[in-house]
């Protein structure tokens, strides 16, 4: 019979040597305490137990193939992998510079840029792609830890967003 | 250039500015699966699979935020009706399931867990009558569980025997949490006409005919609407103000729709709904009170502020409902009155009684919430209050909900501070008059005409 779970009172009941789960079973931590402790083996058929990947149920499996079919908000044009990078504050020369010299290192290439200047504040729109090979976590931590609170703030984001939000 | 300057800067702003924020990723699972006729076995079985299941949600949500640049703020679980899975065992005291769920909570690392919950609208099974009976110490000894109760439907009618029992259970968890000013009541919650996927707590849980798991997302933005109508300016008419939280609602709930579809896939499981519910935190500025405000009242209580609701309520729904096609919980404005610095001010101010409060909530999303009464409130008095908001939410089919908080040792004018989320209240004054033969008859207020629908 198929077993959902093993816990401390089954192992406590069938005794033995060993038990012998599916695959699937869950073995409860106090069932795998009480086993240690009395000596008995438990294993799957094919051998050792391990904790089974979660079974999500019959439903995420159809999911999992139809989500990705819904229709997502399209651009006009053709974007990567791409991230949007804006900063502002307060400007002052080589601003620029240091956004995307950090950018050029990390592999990310520009894809469109933008800045204006209103008094003695800016703000700079970067839209970049990510090459091969280049890491977005890394990326974006550099990025975020230019500037600084009397300078400037960087923010990284997935263009997806910006995607959900302003298109249909 | 696929976006422009000012949208992309839009959308920077809301978050870094305006508080927009997923508020919760909520992984709902089943635990049908795990009664069994014997309670700690039926224990070790629920600690199993809420960890089994629940293990990296908090590993996927913060990748996700990472990744895309969104916070996501808290992660949480819901879970079935604990009387459900308890039935079986036959036990009278529940409270070692709510430890189990609490102990699953600690090692997943969520802030909260709801479905220590009991579906009691028309009656009491046994093991509904023990989780009953197991609410208030359940929740005075464990940390991140809540619990909620269905008190009516449209279809049943309100239960008066479980309402008046429910008052006397929330009494006796406000006695045994004293310490921390009756703060085991904010993890608990009555419903008319529950939401069955709801993400939000304290009245989150999955019912039956849901998944054996699924991922709800829960996205909120006070913030963002109110900065919106404040750039409208006083001069506007009110079709113009719906117009501009709808399409604002919509920006929100399509991030949701995003972070919910993302969350699912990297999951592995199916993706449930978005609720989107503008939810003010004590943060200044993540306030509803501020946007009805704007809308035009003086204060929140003010007359005109029902009007108000309805139109935010109506447009949040609205905006949300062209984003997503899974828009879904209880979607539209919560009005909590200790999480929201302009609620707490209004009540200050004297504007806003609890009888204005209770009108509000007919055209609100949920309902009474997060109102703190004097500790001696007599039980027939609270009976009589979570009554009225029973009767509301049947008669209009909607949603409705009470949280409300007798504050042991204060009286009303008194300020208690909860702290974090919860913020601080203001005790309210529940009024000399109560409802002791009502209490006492019992029974069930009928279904309403309305409910004879097929």
């Amino acid at each position: 019979m198929a077993r959902r779970f093993l816990t401390a009172e089954d192992v406590r009941r069938a005794g033995g040597r060993e038990i012998v789960v599916e695959a699937d079973t869950v073995v409860t931590p106090q069932a795998l305490e009480v086993a240690q402790a009395a000596g008995i083996t438990i294993r799957t058929g094919a051998g050792a137990y391990s904790e089974p990947p979660p079974d999500r149920g019959p439903d995420a499996a159809t999911d999992s193939r139809t989500l990705p079919q819904r229709p997502e908000p399209m651009v006009d044009s053709a974007l990567g992998p791409g991230l949007v990078v804006t900063a502002v504050g307060k400007n002052r020369p080589g601003v620029l510079a240091e956004i995307t010299s950090a950018l050029g290192q990390y592999g990310a290439s520009v894809i469109d840029i933008s800045q204006k200047s209103v008094a003695e504040y800016f703000h700079v729109v970067v839209t970049v792609e990510l090459l091969g090979g280049g890491s977005f976590d890394e990326l974006k931590q550099v990025l975020e830890c230019l500037g600084g609170e009397d300078d400037y703030i960087v923010r990284v984001m997935h263009e997806r967003v910006f995607r959900f939000m302003h298109r249909i | 250039m696929p976006f422009t300057d000012q949208e992309i800067l839009e959308t920077v702003r809301m978050i870094e500015l305006e508080t927009l924020d997923i508020r919760t990723t909520t992984l709902g699972i089943s635990l049908l699966d795990c009664a069994d006729p014997d309670l700690e076995s039926t224990c070790e079985k629920v600690y199993a699979k809420i960890v089994h299941h629940a293990r990296n949600l908090v590993e996927v949500a913060d990748g996700i935020a990472g990744d895309y640049g969104v916070p996501i703020v808290n992660k949480r679980i819901a879970v079935t009706p604990i009387a459900l899975v308890a039935a079986a065992s036959g036990a009278r005291d529940l409270a070692p399931l709510a430890r189990a769920m609490d102990a699953a909570a600690k090692e997943v690392g969520v802030d909260f867990i709801g479905g220590f919950s009991a579906y009691v609208h028309k009656g009491f099974t046994n093991a509904d009558d023990a989780l009953f009976h197991s609410i208030p110490h359940a929740l005075a000894e464990t940390e991140h569980v809540c619990a909620s109760v269905s008190l009516a439907t449209t279809r049943s009618g309100v239960n008066m025997d479980a309402t008046a029992r429910f008052s006397q259970v929330i009494l006796d968890t406000a006695v045994l949490t004293a310490g921390e000013g009756g703060l085991g009541c904010a993890k608990l919650v009555c419903f008319c006409n529950p939401v069955e996927d709801n993400p939000f707590v304290a009245g989150a849980h999955i019912a039956i005919g849901e998944p054996e798991t699924v991922l709800n997302v829960g996205v909120s933005g006070p913030g963002v609407v109110r900065s919106a109508i404040e750039r409208l300016g006083p001069d506007v008419d009110l079709l113009a103000v719906a117009e501009t939280i709808k399409r604002t609602a919509f920006k929100v709930t399509r991030m949701g729709e995003l972070v919910g579809r993302e969350a699912a896939q990297r999951l592995g499981t199916c993706f449930g709904i978005v609720d989107v519910s503008l939810a003010p935190t004590p943060a200044v500025g993540d306030s509803v009170s501020d946007i009805l405000e704007l809308i035009g009242v003086d204060r929140t209580g003010a007359p005109g502020t029902t009007a108000a609701v309805a139109l935010l309520t109506d447009a949040v729904k609205k905006g949300g409902a062209m984003a997503s096609s899974s828009v879904g919980g209880l979607s539209g404005a919560f009005i909590p009155v200790s999480e929201d610095e302009g609620m707490i001010r209004a009540v200050r101010d004297g504007a806003l009684s609890l009888a204005k409060l209770e009108a509000m909530t007919t055209v609100c999303s949920v309902g009474l919430d997060m109102v703190a009464v004097p500790g001696d409130t007599p039980v027939a008095t609270l009976t009589g209050i979570i009554a009225d908001e029973m009767a509301i939410g049947m008669v209009n089919s909607k949603t409705t909900a009470v949280r409300i908080i007798p504050v042991p040792g204060k009286g009303p004018g008194e300020t208690v501070e909860w702290g974090g989320l919860l913020g601080t209240a203001i005790v309210q004054d529940p009024g000399r008059f109560s409802c002791e033969v009502l209490h006492r008859r019992g029974g069930r207020v009928p279904a309403p005409i309305q409910s004879f629908r097929n």
